[in-house]
């Protein structure tokens, strides 16, 4: 008997430790397993030096492929037909990025808790109540539904699938191993996902809840001051005064005003200025060769590893160069041997909320139209990892989901949907973006440019043109709905059909400039046209600065080469520091500054406006702005469970240039009245004394990057995964829109001609894999504001080209 | 794991065998291993690994992982070892 529990004993042990030692717990990786040379991380060290030429056979290929991988690590792709670039582009991709696509994908669709657990809940039912899934499979129908973008994103998802069968498990993205979990096959949603995720970064903004807030506090007369229409400031994308050569349609009448609106419960985050880009062509007559040059830099979240992945494609008809998104064929931004092309974010209002009226607490049925009409369900299953599934029922009526009835506690971004209100959204439409790019890779032309922009729904972008024509252009180009002017502004009323979206801008007549007399064309996010376009698009834009920099510099420019659009591109010349600062430091008290403070008003003074690195009047400017209107705003805009937010940076300064004689400049919160002289000094000297508190006295330690501390964080932040901190300049309202983590994620700088030079650099590299010496091979040239050359090969064996690794694909 | 479990119960002489013959394979196998996967890789991976833990300097994590990787060969030996023991001097008595 004893030896018989002490031979179980003996058993028991190695199992126990076995498991204990191979099996997740919490954040802590299967440890044994993770570390294990044989299977773990250590075979994801990459060798340095890389193997010259290598041969695979994938039966999935129809001909044979060649593969350069130039000294970046990027591959140069030639296929005999169309199939198989799309084909090798997906197992190439995967090859570099698998984990990425993985992790980005599952992100979208709400599926994070399947492999990280409950903690991820939360963020996965608002995917799915914001209908990424339901959007994802309306676009997959119409990308489906063509039988090129079809054949595109099926080759695509086979080349995928093909390399994620190769692999063995020793093999897997150490993330894999990290997280403990395993790739699964490829699909054409994910394909699809991939794509709503960028508009949901990109056009999933929305303020109405807080604007409708606002209505109801302030009234209409408030509002419509402190929040107009139109910029006070502004340069508008399509030159002003451009003439519109369309009859436009009849623009749909607004309902009586409406003003019965819920507020929420909880309180607002303050709204920063996020995400946007910059793009700009030059024609031939203002450059050295006598040929357009193009420039792109778009500013997202800058992730390792990076969200773009650069690569060459050449087949039939085929011959582009740019970078892509890792889970989608093409190449989004980039140009051929004819034409380059870039793109910004619109900033279009194409999401609205819609007060729903239930009949009652079953929501089966709401009111539309004097009547009530069925809702449908749609049930969303979340699988979550070590504890089954749960399933979320999402009510829909005509408009889209009602995203939530009840606010989650602990999710941040979900502060700006309004309760019980229904969802309409662009990205929920039928679709096919990628019809765009297959067009424009192949486009010769400007009437090849203008055909693909109609295939274009959202996110809406301004895509820049430029070709060896010598044409520029420029398309504020997305599906845009046709609305009265503020629709969707504030909250709308569900039960009225005059509410809803009643059609379509027509595609033609997006605003558009070709070749205008000034010889450039350019976009910074700010406001499409000036106020004689027909439509309404928004409200309001990214603030004008950014524009106004990039329209000063170019209309003055003559004989540009590539150099001098790279040297504008990490130019960080505050206009808003222009605007304001002279205008601050004049209200200054030096009588009742201390010697710290003293210093930093003769710093300032002298401050050239850049945002360079060094520069200590950079960080002070961009604390005692921050401050400033914080002091204006908090006090009437950021009231408890009444989420709102402040006017604009362009109407704030409005206020303080135009109106020093404000109501708004008194905090209503204390007995006595201050002026807008009071609170500039109260700013001044708060910045002084926070900068001293957290980097000592005033000197080397107040330098801008040192206060911005930019760095490229892991996509799952991993630490140690990351860049080290970078010393580099600019800042939101410049040219490089570069603060703590997010900025410019790719810049490209193209010079039109015979043949074709691009040049361009993204913060990263190449490998997903962070032992791989090309995960951030890139990032002090881009820190640096340098460009690499991007070479397009003529062939595989193209001789002037680095090429350090040759890949052939047989059948 | 399971081969040191079965090589100790078959051949393991003697309980202190048991125990450092299979932890010094393990050891100087995974070593062997590690080194030859991070070496030409220049300790890229290894030094991020590191970080990731809260370590200062890569050879810590190598260290451990052998240590690891040693210690739970070790104790598969020596229970292997006791459990041919267990089941033979169970037959005997039989």
């Amino acid at each position: 008997m004893r030896n018989k529990l002490k031979a179980s004993i003996c058993i028991i042990i190695p199992i126990l430790l076995a498991f204990g030692l191979n099996t997740k717990f919490g954040d802590l990786p299967p440890l044994l397993k993770f570390l294990n040379p044989f299977t773990g991380f250590w075979q994801n060290a990459e060798q340095v030096n890389f193997p010259k030429t290598n041969k695979i056979v994938l039966k999935g290929t129809q001909d044979k492929v060649e593969v350069a991988f130039d000294d970046r690590m990027i591959p140069h792709i030639f296929a005999q037909n169309d199939h198989d670039v799309y084909y090798a582009q997906g197992y190439i991709t995967a090859m570099h990025r698998l984990w990425q696509m993985d992790f980005q994908t599952r992100y979208a669709a709400g599926r994070l808790s399947e492999v990280v657990g409950k903690k991820a809940i939360e963020l996965d039912r608002y995917q799915r109540r914001m209908g990424m899934v339901y959007g994802a499979e309306n676009s997959l129908a119409g990308m489906m539904a063509d039988p090129k973008s079809r054949r595109m994103i099926m080759a695509y998802t086979d080349g995928i699938n093909a390399y994620i069968h190769s692999l063995s498990k020793s093999q897997y993205p150490l993330e894999y191993k990290l997280l403990d979990f395993s790739p699964e096959d490829w699909t054409p949603l994910k394909c699809a996902l991939l794509l709503k995720q960028m508009s949901a970064v990109l056009a999933m903004g929305s303020t109405e809840f807080y604007m409708t807030n606002i209505l109801k506090k302030f009234g209409p007369e408030i509002t419509a001051n402190l929040f107009p229409d139109y910029p006070i400031k502004e340069d508008p994308i399509i030159p002003a005064g451009t003439k519109w050569n369309f009859k436009p349609l009849a623009i749909p009448q607004p309902p009586l005003l409406f003003t019965e609106m819920t507020t929420g419960t909880v309180r607002t985050k303050e709204l920063e200025e996020g995400i946007g880009s910059n793009n700009w062509a030059v024609s031939g007559a203002k450059t050295a060769s006598g040929y357009p040059i193009l420039a792109n830099d778009p500013h997202l979240n800058l992730t390792l590893p990076s969200i773009w992945y650069q690569l060459q494609l050449h087949s039939p008809g085929l011959n582009a160069y740019g970078v892509s998104l890792p889970g989608a064929p093409g190449i989004i931004i980039g140009f051929n041997d004819r034409i380059a092309w870039g793109v910004t974010n619109v900033a279009a209002d194409v999401l609205d909320y819609y007060q729903i009226e239930f009949k009652d607490n079953s929501h089966k049925q709401y009111k539309y139209d004097h009547q009530w009409k069925n809702t449908s369900t749609r049930l969303e299953k979340i699988k979550i990892r070590g504890g089954g599934t749960e399933i979320d029922t999402v009510i829909y009526t005509h408009q889209g989901p009602v995203v939530y009835f009840q606010k989650p506690e602990k999710l941040k971004m979900a502060d700006n949907v309004p309760i019980g209100h229904a969802l309409r959204w662009i990205a929920h439409e039928r679709s096919n973006e990628l019809m765009t790019f297959y067009y424009l890779n192949r486009g010769k032309n400007y009437e090849d440019y203008r055909k693909a922009l109609t295939h274009y729904t959202a996110p809406a972008q301004n895509f820049v043109f430029a070709s060896a024509d010598n044409d520029i252009a420029i398309t504020a180009n997305g599906k845009f709905p046709l609305k009265w002017k503020e629709q969707g502004k504030f909250i709308l009323d569900g039960t009225n059909p005059k509410n809803d979206w009643q059609g379509w801008i027509p595609a033609n007549q997006n605003p558009a400039v070709k070749n205008p007399e000034r010889n450039f064309v350019s976009s910074a996010n700010q406001s499409s046209t000036d106020q004689t376009y027909p439509y309404y698009i928004n409200w309001e834009f990214a603030p004008y600065e950014r524009g106004k920099r990039i329209n000063d510099k170019l209309k003055v420019m003559t004989k540009a080469t590539a150099d001098s659009m790279r040297i504008m591109q990490s130019d960080s010349y505050s206009i808003l520091a222009q605007d304001l600062l002279p205008a601050l430091l004049a209200k200054i008290d030096l009588a009742k500054l201390n010697a710290t403070q003293k210093e930093a008003f003769n710093l300032s003074g002298k401050w050239d406006k850049f945002f360079a690195a060094d520069a200590i009047g950079a960080s002070i400017f961009d604390l005692w702005t921050k401050r400033l209107f914080y002091n204006i705003w908090d006090d009437e805009f950021t009231i408890a469970n009444i989420p709102m937010r402040y006017p604009s940076r362009d109407r704030t300064l409005a206020l303080i240039l135009k109106e020093p004689g404000s109501k708004w400049f008194d905090n209503i919160n204390t007995p006595a009245k201050e002026t807008l002289n009071d609170l500039v000094n109260e700013a001044f000297k708060y910045s002084c004394d926070s900068l001293e508190r957290k980097y000592g006295p005033i000197g080397k330690n107040w330098a801008w990057a040192n206060i911005k501390q930019t760095h490229v964080p892991h996509l799952a932040n991993l630490p140690g995964f990351g860049s080290k901190t970078l010393m580099t300049g600019g800042a939101r309202s410049t040219i490089n829109a570069l603060s703590e983590s997010n900025g410019p994620s790719w810049r490209m700088v193209v010079e039109l001609g015979k043949t074709p030079i691009g040049h361009g650099v993204y913060p990263g590299g190449q490998s997903g894999n962070p032992g791989s010496p090309f995960y951030d091979n890139m990032i002090s040239t881009w820190a640096d504001g340098k460009l690499y050359d991007l070479y397009l090969m003529s062939s595989a064996n193209d001789d002037k080209a680095k090429v350090i690794s040759h890949l052939t694909i047989s059948k | 794991m399971v081969i040191s479990f079965a090589t100790c119960g078959l051949i393991g002489k003697t309980a202190k065998v048991a125990i450092w013959q299979p932890f010094f394979a393990i050891l100087i196998l995974w070593t062997a291993m590690a080194l030859f996967k991070t070496i030409p890789n220049q300790n890229l991976l290894v030094t991020r690994v590191a970080h990731l833990f809260g370590l200062q300097l890569w050879w810590w994590v190598l260290l451990i992982s052998s240590l690891l990787g040693g210690f739970v060969a070790a104790i598969s030996g020596i229970c292997g070892y006791h459990f041919r023991k267990a089941v033979l001097v169970k037959k005997a008595t039989a």
